[in-house]
């Protein structure tokens, strides 16, 4: 397992200095065959982390930038009028490969962040009637830039549970931001990367990812965390059922990447604030202190 | 069919009534009892059909047929046969008026009195267990009621459960409560509750009956000296005409005008009688009274007789004397007196003259009769076999185990065979001297039946087969206990020649009654006299210890139950959390405390950050633990190693 | 903790429970009272009558028969404390309402032990019924009417039962630290948005267009025409073509600002206004709209979404 994800992992962190944390969980949430939500800044990385990945991944990648004004059809597609055959012909839209970035996906009204997000839940897209599968893998990689930001929809709590994880990338640390001010152009960098991973390796891997043990034990202690969010006062409203299974394959995915077989406690820790940080609303808004209650009170054992 | 809760609980609450009242169909009129099914039955239909529920027009009329048919059948309410019917009716009434929860209380608590007034008819260990029975499932009702929720069997093992819960307390408060005797001003009516002691005739069995009961019949304080045991005979009624089965008082009634005159010789006993109430005129005077008060008159037969109600409470001063001589008889009387149902049997015939019954002189007849009885294999018995046939004879020849009723009866029969005058007196003998009061006490279990024989000379005499059979029925009191112990109260029918196929029946029979024998003696004759002589056997002697006893005990079992009840099974903790635990305990002893939301793998690397002098171990009994707990393929050899570590680790 | 005397024997215990708390509270012996009900002293009636009953026929079975009773009625005290004992309660969230609807408070009801716990009672301003089947966890919802604007703190929840026999009612008052958001009661009558200022919407923020039709600026694609499209929309050369009944479809979303000010309301005094003020709020967020919000001391800058609906109510409810 190891000599597979590892080289992926490092030629990775070879492109983004400093984030092998945020790489590793972006990777986690691909092998679960989640979708990824990254909230920072511009300029902090989140496109060449996408492409970075697609390029290592041998995915199609497709970046769409989200404005005020895109409309649903200008990511799905549209029907065109052909005039010479004489019907209308569904032209896909950027929506229709392997790996999407949806930049700075809350600029736009909440219509085409529909749009988006219910062809991520379902993998296929239908336009008037015609059901059009998407294709596989299918991973979206969205950007959002934090909501106190001017001229932005925050997406609301019901969208927020499609994305498996949330993460935030934050600046590079001084050494790491040396290294990026004396280096090369990244995306000359992203060029010359090859293949890591095959997609049928990615899908064989993401097989193996369900098939890791989870005792009763850890399921016990799973249950335990999604019922103190329900009971407790710190959180509006707890985790959603969705929100469980996320966790546990989340957890699964990460367990897999350590090269173990079987989940522990820990694992769950790893991927808890990244996994709950969005969906839970209380006083905080990053994701550490969000989850900081449940990570103290919820006993482990 | 779908019943929903209310209807379940209702259908649970009928069932209960209806078995409670089912066995008062044995002493309740006809037409209450029948009022009553009716109301029941009516009721029943109604948990399907609730629009044929009468209206209160309805209710009101049944009412007034209800008051109407009970004064009809009792004229009065007051009184058990009364009281039970208008307690049953109102059961009935009230049941068609179901409107909110507190109906349905109130119709438990009343079958709960219905319950109660069946004891008033039945104290068998039976109905005890039915009734017992029937209360479970009255409290199952409460049960469903309060736990709103349908579930029949889950509600009657509630029940049972808290009935058997509260067994203890009750045996104990059964045992300890202190008895007072009702005083009679309380009783409703006196014709359902005074004595009923000695019959107007004599059955086999008929004082067997009484030999059981505590009850008090009279009171005796003497003036003067206090006559021995063996002269403690209370003459009651005489019985001198016989169908060979049964005797009664000889119907010639000028015997009551035709007054002897009696020569009184001997010791002279003064006293005060002191009657409870009783349901017949009969003054029990110790042989043989000679002054008597106006309110009382002596027949021909000796016997003293009320003229008042003898339902109250009354004071005779009385004397007696030992020695008496009543003189010659009349003819009839000596007619009377020899007078046998039918030719006397060829057995018979043999019998008194081998006991030289046609020869000899009375007194010497008498004499072999009584050592016959002594020295052949008669049994003296509480319990004697049932002889429906020909009883005597049965009893001479065959059984040969009887009470004193069948001793006297047969020893007149041979008497009056051999052509002596003889006749059956019934009583009491004995009573025992109440030191605190300085009386005798006379109770039920001292009945007694005696034979008379008239001698020349010497007039009606007085002989007592029992005394030559059982001489410590005479000469000491009764002592049912003792009875008991020297097996002179047996249970057994005693018959050698019941076949052994028959005999695990016979045993079965004999513990029946065995049970049955102790169910009368100790549960439904546990009175005032046996309490306190059980009681004091128990080193319990006046009503501040027992008091004491009370609460100590109650406490001793409220902790007992306190405890069976609140001890929570605690839900089974896999065996690698319990040694994980252990070794946590272990580390926290020596101040290294796991957070709550520490996993093992973080809270290891903190501990040997802490104490690298124990990191190795931590470090081990960690990864052994982390494999148990989460991994797929258990392997026991870990568990066993965790163990090992887990003991050996010190922090 | 141990309690003096004199706390331990103070009426309020017994009614309004110990202090407030935000912690789990594990019912015990502390917590849990039990009292005869009226029942239950019936039952005691019940219990003398049978006592004279066999006082006065001297009657053995009927003695066994009442003491039976008086014991089952003894017994079914621990029975009634087994019925709340063990329970822990902690509170959950409480919704915030409008002024006059009831406060939902949810209780979490943990059941840790292997009983079951019938018909068990929770009552704030009603009565919640329910039963915990052996280590169950439920939450309820109790509710109280709320009157004023403003914080409404919880009043003592009172968990009882009466289980198994109904002659003893157990039961605990428990105060929570649980206290829910009441905003101000929306006026019925409407009365249409104010007139908003275009300048000073565009100066708050320019990257948004004022545009008040809807629906009629970019094209973006063809649906099948269904009753009540415009007919303005149709697609009549498709239909010319014979290739059925299409409409045109236009995107885009009508971005219209709204600006609610206090001192713009009409009202005759500040509940009114405010009344007013968190009626208008809930129109435009039903409406879709952009709102800002100015009340004195508190401005909020032009939103929409449920946060900042929630945000703006909190604003009128604290006024």
């Amino acid at each position: 397992m190891e000599n597979v994800l590892k080289p992926l992992l490092d030629s990775a962190n070879s492109i983004i200095l400093g984030k092998e944390q945020q790489l590793k969980l972006a990777v986690c949430c691909l092998l679960a065959k989640g979708h990824l939500l990254i909230e920072d800044i511009p300029g902090v990385g989140k496109t060449t982390l996408s492409h970075t990945l697609a390029r290592l991944l041998g995915l199609n990648y497709q970046r769409i930038q989200f404005t005020s004004d895109i409309l649903p059809a200008d990511i799905i597609g549209a029907s065109i009028f052909d005039v010479e055959n004489a019907r209308f012909e569904f032209h896909p839209g950027p929506l229709f490969n392997q790996m999407i970035l949806a930049d700075e996906i809350n600029r736009s009204t909440p219509k085409a962040q529909s749009a988006l997000l219910e062809a991520m839940e379902e993998h296929q897209v239908t336009v008037e009637g015609k059901t059009y599968d998407l294709p596989r893998p299918f991973f979206v990689i969205a950007t959002q830039n934090p909501s106190h930001q001017i001229g932005t929809f925050p997406l609301p709590e019901s969208q927020l549970d499609r994305f498996l994880m949330r993460i935030e990338l934050g600046y590079p640390d001084k050494r790491a931001e040396r290294k990026l001010l004396v280096g090369r152009h990244r995306y000359s960098l992203i060029e010359e990367l090859s293949v890591q991973l095959e997609p049928k390796q990615l899908a064989n891997i993401q097989q193996q990812v369900t098939e890791v043990h989870a005792s009763s034990a850890l399921l016990d202690y799973l249950q335990d965390l999604i019922a103190y969010t329900r009971e407790s006062t710190d959180y509006h409203c707890g985790l959603s059922p969705r929100a469980g299974l996320a966790l546990l394959t989340a957890a699964k995915a990460w367990t897999y990447m350590d090269g173990r077989n079987a989940v522990l406690p820990d694992d769950i820790q790893a991927v808890l604030p990244s996994v709950a940080g969005h969906r839970l609303r209380s006083g905080s808004t990053d994701s550490d202190s969000i989850v900081a209650p449940l990570l103290n009170n919820v006993a482990v054992s | 069919m779908v019943l929903d809760v209310n209807q379940r609980i209702l259908v649970f609450l009928l069932v209960s009534i209806g078995l409670i009242t089912l066995p008062h169909i044995n002493h309740m009129p006809m037409t209450v009892f029948s009022f009553f099914s009716l109301l029941l039955i009516w009721r029943f239909v109604c948990v399907w059909k609730t629009n044929y529920l009468p209206n209160k027009i309805i209710i009101l009329l049944l009412v007034i047929v209800a008051v109407v048919l009970l004064y009809t059948q009792h004229k009065g309410f007051l009184g058990r046969d009364a009281g039970t019917n208008l307690f049953v009716t109102a059961l009935g009434l009230k049941l068609l008026e179901i409107k909110k929860e507190r109906d349905l209380y109130l119709i438990s608590y009343l079958a709960f009195i219905v319950a109660s007034t069946q004891f008033l008819y039945q104290q068998s260990i039976l109905m005890a267990g039915y009734i017992l029975f029937v209360c479970c499932v009255l409290i199952a009702t409460l049960v469903s009621i309060n736990s709103q929720k349908a579930a029949t069997v889950s509600a009657l093992k509630t029940a049972t459960l808290i009935i058997f819960q509260a067994l203890p307390i009750s045996i104990v408060l059964f045992v300890l409560f202190p008895r007072v005797e009702a005083p009679r001003w309380m009783l409703f009516n006196h014709q359902n509750t005074a004595i009923s002691g000695l019959s107007d005739s004599l059955e086999p069995g008929s004082i067997s009956r009484l030999g059981l009961s505590d009850e008090l019949v009279f009171r005796v304080k003497f003036a003067g000296k206090i006559p021995p045991p063996n002269q403690r005979y209370w003459r009651g009624p005489v019985f001198s005409w016989t169908n060979g089965k049964r005797w009664t008082e000889s119907k010639n009634l000028f015997f009551k005008k035709n007054q002897h005159k009696v020569t009184y010789t001997g010791e002279s006993y003064q006293y005060t009688l002191m009657m409870e109430p009783q349901d017949k005129r009969w003054v029990f005077a110790l042989d043989m009274p000679s002054l008597y008060p106006d309110s009382v008159t002596k027949n021909a037969l000796y016997q003293l007789i009320n003229k008042d109600n003898p339902g109250k409470r009354a004071a005779y001063k009385i004397t007696s004397f030992s020695q008496y001589n009543t003189g010659d008889i009349t003819k009839t009387e000596r007619k009377d007196n020899l007078q046998l149902p039918s030719d006397p049997s060829e057995k018979i015939i043999h019998l008194v003259t081998q006991l030289q019954g046609f020869e000899a002189p009375a007194e010497r007849f008498i004499q072999s009769v009584l050592s016959h009885f002594k020295n052949e294999n008669f049994y003296y018995t509480l319990t004697p076999p049932l002889m429906e046939e020909n009883p005597i004879e049965t009893f001479l020849f065959d059984t040969r185990y009887g009470f004193c009723s069948h001793y006297a009866t047969a020893f007149v029969y041979l008497m009056r065979v051999a052509g002596l005058p003889a006749r059956v007196v019934a009583g009491y003998q004995g009573g025992e001297h109440n030191k605190v009061g300085g009386f005798l006490e006379v109770r039920q279990a001292n009945a007694h039946a005696w034979a008379e024989v008239w001698l020349k000379n010497k007039g009606w005499t007085r002989f007592d087969p029992t005394a030559a059979i059982a001489p410590e029925r005479v000469e000491q009191d009764v002592n049912i206990d003792l009875q008991i112990a020297t097996g002179l109260v047996n249970f057994s029918p005693a018959n050698i020649n019941v076949s052994r196929a028959l005999s695990w029946m016979k045993s079965a029979k004999q513990l029946w009654s065995g049970i049955d024998y102790s169910w009368q003696r100790w549960v439904i004759n546990y009175s005032t006299v046996n309490q306190s002589k059980f009681l004091s056997s128990l080193g319990i002697n006046n009503i501040s210890s027992m008091v004491q006893w009370l609460v100590a005990s109650i406490a001793l079992i409220t902790c007992i139950l306190a405890w069976t009840i609140f001890k929570t099974r605690q839900t089974k903790i896999a065996e690698e959390l319990i040694l994980y635990q252990r070794y946590c305990k272990k580390l926290a002893r020596a101040g290294v405390y796991k957070k709550a939301g520490e996993t093992a793998i973080n809270f290891s690397i903190r501990v040997q950050h802490l104490r690298p002098d124990i990191a190795e171990e931590v470090k081990k009994i960690t990864a052994i633990y982390i494999r148990l707990r989460y991994e797929q393929n258990l392997a026991k050899e870990d568990f066993i190693l965790l163990k090992n570590k887990v003991a050996s680790f010190k922090a | 903790m141990s309690l003096s005397l004199k706390q331990r024997f103070h009426r309020s215990r017994f009614i309004k429970g110990e202090k407030a708390t935000d912690k789990s509270i594990t019912l015990s012996h502390r917590r849990i009272f039990i009292l005869p009900t009226q029942r239950g002293l019936g039952f005691v009636i019940l219990i003398t009558l049978l006592l004279l009953i066999a006082f006065v026929y001297n009657n053995n079975m009927v003695y066994l028969l009442a003491f039976i009773l008086a014991s089952v009625f003894f017994v079914t005290i621990l029975h009634s404390f087994k019925s709340l004992a063990g329970l822990v309660l902690t509170q959950g969230h409480s919704q915030a309402v409008f002024s006059g609807e009831a406060a939902g408070f949810d209780i979490v009801i943990n059941n840790p032990n292997n009983v079951q716990r019938f018909n068990l009672q929770a009552s704030l301003d009603r009565t919640v019924n329910f039963t915990l089947v052996e280590q169950e966890k439920k939450s309820i919802t109790l509710y109280a009417v709320t009157q004023q604007r403003g914080w409404h703190n919880i009043d003592t929840v009172t968990l009882s039962s009466t289980y198994p026999l109904g002659l003893f009612r157990a039961w605990s008052p428990l105060r929570f630290a649980a206290k829910t958001l009441v905003y101000p009661k929306p006026n019925i009558e409407e009365i249409p948005f104010p007139e908003t200022e275009v300048d000073q919407a565009q100066e708050q923020s320019p990257t948004l267009a004022n545009k008040k039709t809807k629906g009629s600026d970019d094209f973006y694609g063809l649906k099948e025409y269904q009753a009540g499209d415009p007919i303005k929309h149709i697609h009549w050369k498709a239909f010319a073509k014979g290739q059925g009944l299409f409409s045109k479809q236009y995107g885009g979303e009508s971005l219209v600002e709204l600006w609610l000010n206090y001192d713009q309301t009409p009202g005759n005094n500040d509940e009114q206004r405010l009344s007013q003020l968190c009626r208008w709020v809930i129109d435009a967020e039903n409406a879709g709209l952009l709102y800002g919000f100015t009340i004195p001391g508190v401005k909020l800058e032009p939103g929409y979404g449920k946060a900042h609906y929630e945000k703006c109510l909190q604003a009128l409810a604290l006024f």
